[in-house]
């Protein structure tokens, strides 16, 4: 299924109504994200990031410009139920089992879908889990709950993942180990993924290439391309070459101050 | 020493109400109150057993009308809470409804009940409707205040507000919901015997408590309050063991404070506003109107609010009507006003003192509890043997409903400002009181209006029991006499002047409360 739809982002630009004026957080903003591609985008607080995901989501208006996912609508690909969604909040419900609120995407989208229920116990193994199918959220650590979360977010088996800070919670020890499961497993579907990060380290090491947004309202600064191949090792946050890369994000987030 | 200190700490509660029970049983015994009015708890509990038979048939339909009541109201409660959540418009276009219902003092309308309605199904209704609000209310607050994240969850999975509801909203206004059931449960008990009471019904804890008034029994009186609070506390720690055993949390208990109501609706432009609060206006009436008109009933005896204008402003009789009504509101309100003042007014000093030293709290709470748990009805003939039958009892009464309630609700309040604002203050070098003065006060004022928010039904419905039972003057009294004259217009008069009283006076009280939180 290598990720049958691209996202493209045609000249967005997005106002929000800030005590009755007008704040401009998007302007003409353009991004092509092509089938089966991992993009990261990085940029300061405030510079629109979240809000991009969201209309890519279709769960947020644009004023001017359009998205389009595989050339259709958001909102018509949404409610199909082949995005995949996670936030910084694992946001699980307290009452359901760890199976369970991995299966919630399906039972909301209704149906049956049995042969997406029957990879609900693969899935729950590949984020590492196993065993603990039947435990309550509140019985699990947090780097725990948000591999519920990322579970969740793949159970439909989804063309696109869109995922807002997934581990921005997490210490900087959990949030490395993350990072190195999620290429793990982001490898065996790939889907077209767009991942909203504050970290140039996590933004490097998972994406084909790095979108710094920055100022206000938000522009796409520049474009980092990751030439490494996958899977990447560890060792390749002590390369040399993810320096330089890292740097070069730096140096384009840094300018965003002038 | 610091062991027995530790000792008395722990089981602080235990011993104020021993020391309690010691001295009323020393009062009682030597007849220090009002000349044997307040019978010794032992000849109390032995007057219980001499009357065990005439006990169980009252308890029986006593229990059996509350628990009817209980459910029924439950049902619709938690119906009519995820129909106001599901299409907020209902909510709104029902406020003047769940407002009549949440002020109106049960007392009041019991006649009412009784002419419209047939058989048992006046004290079922009474039951139900003491129970509706507070088990509404806290489930709206339930299927409200849900992660905001689970329902982006939903929204992302194209799930809309069904969706919402059905997968999130519901399970997790589980714990609020068995919170409202606590509070709803003593309810049940006190409409069950309010309705008894007012309703002329051969069996129950009321019309035990009516047939024995009369006698010069204070330890019979005594016993029946007794009983009374009995199965209310009853009730309400059979719905606590009920909701613990979903949430392991138990929660302390509160008084349904709840927040402020919205004070203004998003409304599309002026003119919708205006359209829906007209609506939720007229709709109470409506109801009224309607359901007189489906029971076909006589309009001699049943009035509709055309009825009620007529009844007040069109015959000869009129004047008359209106003066009986204006005097007796003449008596009623000012006592009730100066009653619920002084019982806010030592809520506020008594809650800001325990702010400044917390073992005050602790010692008065436990009273607090046992007479929020005590039916009102009960309490009342109680308060008439000590204070007598003049306007005291009246103020007595009203002081004493108002007042623990307003103190849990300001203590709570209280309890919530940060401690670290009184440290800080007190490391820049303010004393006790100063802390006092400029954190506790300013934090308290929201909830004092709060307090007087819910005090407002209280009040009226005490001062109505007091004067129907006892002083023989005021709105109580008249609804009692023009029920013995059957006089069904000013039946209806003064059922729909005294809720009429009861919401105008909450409004005002959530106006004050408005403009006191406005402006932080």
């Amino acid at each position: 299924m290598a990720g049958g739809r691209g996202i493209v982002f045609e000249e967005i630009s997005k106002q929000f109504l800030v005590r009755g004026s007008p704040l401009a957080v998007l302007d003409k903003v353009s991004l092509d994200c092509p089938p089966g591609s991992f993009t990261a985008l990085i940029g300061p607080s405030g510079c629109g990031k979240s809000t991009l995901l969201k209309i890519a989501l279709g769960l947020e208006t644009v004023d001017a410009g359009s998205v389009r996912i595989g050339g259709e609508p958001p909102d018509a690909v949404r409610q199909r139920g082949e995005i995949g969604i996670a936030f910084q909040d694992p946001a699980l419900l307290p009452w359901r089992s760890v199976s369970a609120n991995v299966a919630l995407p399906l039972d909301v989208l209704g149906g049956s879908r049995p042969e997406q229920r029957a990879r609900i116990p693969h899935l729950v193994s590949l984020v590492g889990l196993s065993g603990f199918e039947t435990a309550l959220p509140g019985e699990l650590s947090g780097g725990m709950r948000q591999r519920v979360a990322i579970a969740r977010s793949l159970v439909t088996a989804p063309d696109v993942l869109l995922m807002d800070e997934p581990f921005g919670a997490l210490d900087l020890i959990l949030r490395r180990q993350m990072n190195v499961e999620l290429q793990r497993i982001w490898m065996e579907q790939s889907p077209t993924t767009i991942l909203v990060t504050h970290g140039i380290d996590e933004a490097v090491y998972l994406a084909d290439r790095v979108v710094v947004l920055g100022g206000r309202p938000g522009v796409v600064k520049g474009i980092v391309d990751i030439p490494f191949d996958r899977p990447r090792p560890t060792t390749i946050f002590r390369d040399p070459a993810f320096h330089r890369l890292t740097d070069e994000v730096g140096a384009l987030l840094g300018g965003d101050e002038g | 020493m610091t062991r027995l200190r530790r000792l008395l700490d722990r089981h602080a509660t235990a011993l104020t109400l021993a020391v309690i029970v010691i001295l009323w049983e020393i009062a009682g015994r030597f007849q220090l109150v009002a000349s044997g009015a307040l019978p010794a708890p032992s000849d109390v509990l032995i007057r219980m057993w001499e009357d065990q038979a005439d006990y169980w048939p009252h308890v029986a339909a006593t229990v059996r009308t509350a628990f009817l009541g209980f459910v029924g109201g439950n049902v619709i409660a938690i119906l009519a809470a995820i129909l106001f959540v599901r299409w907020p418009l209902t909510e709104r276009l029902s406020r003047g409804v769940n407002i009549a219902i949440f002020a109106l003092p049960p007392i009041a309308i019991v006649p009412v009940l009784v002419l419209a309605l047939p058989g048992e199904w006046p004290r079922l209704t009474l039951a139900a409707i003491a129970v509706y609000f507070p088990t509404m209310t806290a489930m709206v607050v339930g299927l409200t205040e849900v992660d905001p994240r689970s329902v982006e969850l939903m929204r992302a999975y194209g799930g809309g507000e069904g969706a919402v509801m059905r997968w999130v909203r519901l399970r997790a206004s589980l714990p609020a919901l068995l919170g409202g059931l606590r509070v709803a449960a003593p309810n049940a008990v006190l409409g069950a015997i309010l309705a008894e009471f007012g309703s002329g019904s051969r069996w129950g804890l009321g019309t035990y408590l009516l047939g024995s008034l009369g006698r010069a029994d204070p330890a019979r009186l005594w016993g029946i309050g007794l009983a009374a609070t009995a199965i209310a506390g009853l009730a309400y720690a059979l719905a606590a063991l009920a909701a613990s055993r979903v949430t392991d949390a138990s929660r302390a208990v509160t008084i349904a404070a709840g927040a402020t109501p919205a004070s203004e609706p998003i409304g599309r432009s002026g003119g919708h506003r205006v359209a829906i609060a007209v609506v939720a206006l007229v709709l109470p009436f409506a109801i009224w109107w309607g359901l007189l008109a489906l029971s076909g009933l006589s309009p001699i005896i049943a009035k509709t609010p055309l009825g009620v204008f007529d009844y007040l402003f069109l015959p000869p009789t009129a004047a008359n009507a209106q003066a009986r009504l204006l005097s007796a509101l003449a008596e009623t309100l000012p006592i009730m006003v100066v009653g619920m003042a002084a019982g806010l007014g030592f809520a506020f000093l008594l809650a800001v003192a325990g702010a400044v030293r917390p073992g005050i709290v602790r010692a008065l709470m436990p009273i607090a509890l046992v007479t929020q748990t005590m039916p009102l009805v009960a309490l009342t003939p109680l308060l008439v043997l000590i204070f007598g039958r003049g306007v005291a009892v009246t103020v007595a009464i009203t002081v004493s409903v108002t007042f623990f309630p307003a103190y849990v609700t300001l203590a709570q309040g209280l309890s919530m400002v940060p401690k670290a604002a009184f440290d800080l203050v007190r490391a820049y070098g303010a004393s006790g009181w100063r802390a006092l003065r400029m954190v506790a006060l300013p934090a308290s004022l929201p909830w004092l209006f709060a307090a007087a928010r819910l005090a407002v039904p209280r009040a009226l419905l005490g001062v109505m029991i007091a004067e129907w039972l006892a002083t023989g003057r005021g709105l109580g009294n008249l609804l009692n006499q023009s029920r013995g004259y059957l006089d069904y217009g000013m039946i209806w008069t003064v059922a729909l002047v005294s809720v009429l009283v009861s919401v105008i006076l909450y409004q005002l009280a959530v106006g004050l409360e408005r403009l006191a939180t406005a402006r932080r």
